[in-house]
């Protein structure tokens, strides 16, 4: 595995107030990353920082062996900013394509490529628009579309599905699923369900520390599983007790259980048998999920 | 250019641009030779650029470019710090400029701007001083050999003149995030600035020479055109070159 992202003691300082404390991890090349957290954790500062918009107050930072903002990581490295928005004067097309020919592209390679990542985003279309003709969620998928020009071998996408509508944040979604085996993507979103479905790692920011560093498929002595259920049984939780293997049953939250499995062979048909249990209790379930959901594994 | 000619903002700079030299083209610079010439004027003309240390305009063969030159080395300089007021500011404050870092450096964004922004100036310095030639060649056919030489030389020295005045721009468009407060920070520059200097001056009693800090500051020596002084070019080259070296220097230190 290639180190793609080092982060070395890194602090962020604006003024008075610090926005990161001491960060350090590394990403090798893999399955996108989650970068999660409250607001004003340090997401946008540490995007920020792995794009080379600002400077660190101390620490280091190498992408792709680069440090940030280095000619040599152009057409490499690509990003969605939050908030930042291509220029309403021209059309999304001619943007898209300047920004490819400077990634180094002919003219002709840069209208096929424009042409592609428009179609990708489902815009071809608006391809002539100019933003301000679009709708927010239209404006955001133009600006994911020149995140996805050329290349690219790490991809940051800060908040890329908010405010876009469920049809069009699954396309998003799709797209990312799509590119992963080549694109290192690292995502930042408050959806946690949707992290959960596209990446393994989770970066957690909390207050501006790097709480957490981790895979979320680490194998354990023990493992989870977790069960939402569409109503309310109360006497559940003693019941899947019973079940051979089933350690502890927590209530993580209204009508979601978290069991506690521990590993052995004698526990390999454990979902069966709690499937079954469910089935002659009559018991109505939602979701059975294999492992602890991203939001239970960090709140 | 893109900007300039595709856009309502730019069409709209282009229109009082063009509006502006009409009529300054039309009442003025083509009414100049008679004026000039006139009997009842000479005199006075003569003893008013005179008194201004401008005599020598009055000699050239093709009258329309002493105003033109008048006009000119004033206007283009206030005109360059109205049209280059945005240069990335916009772009900072919407996000843009951070599409753009992805794929080229600072440096580069800075220099493609202002260059941009410099040829931009240069073609209408030059479609005015063009414009002059006609009107000059209209009045008289044979002024026209003469009319481009001196229309090629005073586009020359008009493009040195507001040269710095851009890169000021770029200067303070590094550190603002409107074109609206770009021309605010400009007019104070000149404003304030020359106080400032002044109160530096008497309070340490010695001259600084910090004057030269300022774009134009040699348009009143090379007013009179009447020869060739370095001042007219080194200085607003040197004021160009440290402007643009600490845009950049400015610049790659910026949080966008």
């Amino acid at each position: 595995m290639s180190l793609i992202i080092d982060v070395k003691h890194v602090t962020k300082r604006y003024g008075d107030k610090i926005a990161l404390t001491d960060v350090e991890f590394c990403l090798e090349k893999g399955a996108p990353v989650a970068l999660v957290g409250p607001n004003g954790a340090g997401k946008t500062t540490l995007f920020s920082l792995l794009c080379g918009y600002i400077q660190p107050s101390s620490g280091s930072i190498s992408v792709l062996g680069h440090a940030p903002g280095n000619s040599a990581l152009f057409g490499r490295l690509s990003a969605l900013p939050q908030d930042a928005q291509l220029d309403p004067r021209f059309s999304i097309a001619t943007q898209l394509s300047f920004y490819a020919r400077l990634q180094g592209m002919s003219s002709k390679r840069a209208k096929h490529d424009t042409a592609r990542v428009l179609e990708m985003v489902a815009l071809t279309d608006a391809s002539n628009s100019q933003p301000s003709e679009l709708s927010h969620g239209m404006r955001k998928r133009a600006t994911i579309a020149q995140a996805l020009l050329g290349s690219p071998e790490i991809v940051m996408l800060d908040e890329a599905t908010a405010g876009l509508d469920p049809a069009n944040a699954k396309e998003i979604r799709a797209i990312v699923s799509e590119q992963a085996g080549d694109v290192n993507f690292i995502l930042s979103s408050h959806d946690l369900s949707e992290l959960e479905r596209l990446c393994d790692q989770v970066l957690y920011l909390e207050a501006g520390q790097l709480k957490q560093h981790r895979s979320a498929n680490i194998d354990d002595s023990v493992r989870f599983i977790t069960l939402r259920m569409k109503q309310d049984y109360p006497e559940i939780i003693a019941t899947v007790l019973q079940l051979q293997g089933v350690n502890q049953v927590t209530m993580t939250q209204d009508k979601e259980y978290l069991l506690t499995v521990m590993n052995g062979q004698d526990n390999a048909s454990i979902e069966m048998d709690l499937l079954l249990l469910l089935q002659k209790n009559n018991w109505l379930y939602a979701q059975l999920i294999n492992g602890k959901t991203l939001e239970n594994q960090l709140f | 250019m893109v900007r300039l000619f595709k856009t309502k903002r730019g069409l709209l700079s282009l229109l009082a641009f063009a509006t502006i030299w009409f009529i300054i083209l039309y009442y003025f610079i083509s009414s100049a030779a008679d004026i000039v010439n006139s009997n009842s004027f000479e005199s006075m003309a003569s003893d008013l650029f005179g008194a201004l240390g401008l005599s020598s305009l009055l000699e050239w063969p093709v009258s329309e470019y002493a105003i033109y030159w008048l006009v000119a080395v004033y206007f283009f300089p206030m005109f360059a710090l109205s049209v280059c007021s945005d240069q990335i500011c916009s772009d900072k404050h919407r996000g843009t400029l951070r599409f753009l870092t992805l794929r080229s450096t600072r440096t580069e964004i800075i220099l493609g701007r202002y260059l941009g922004q410099l040829f931009i100036i240069a073609v209408l310095i030059v479609m005015t001083a063009l414009a002059t030639a006609v009107l000059a060649s209209i009045r008289d056919l044979s002024l026209l050999l003469a009319s481009l030489q001196l229309g090629a030389k005073l586009s020359f020295e008009v493009i040195i003149v507001v040269m710095p005045f851009i890169a000021l721009m770029t200067l303070l468009n590094t550190w603002v995030h409107s074109a609206r407060f770009a021309i605010v920070a400009a007019v104070l520059f000149f404003s304030l600035g020359p106080l400032v200097i002044a109160f530096i001056n008497y309070q340490f009693g010695q001259e600084f020479y910090l004057n030269l800090l300022f774009p134009g500051e040699q348009i009143e020596s090379i007013l009179s055109q009447s020869g060739v002084v370095a001042s007219q070019y080194w200085l607003p080259l040197i004021q160009t070159l440290v402007l643009l070296f600490a845009s950049n220097l400015v610049m790659k230190r910026a949080s966008i």
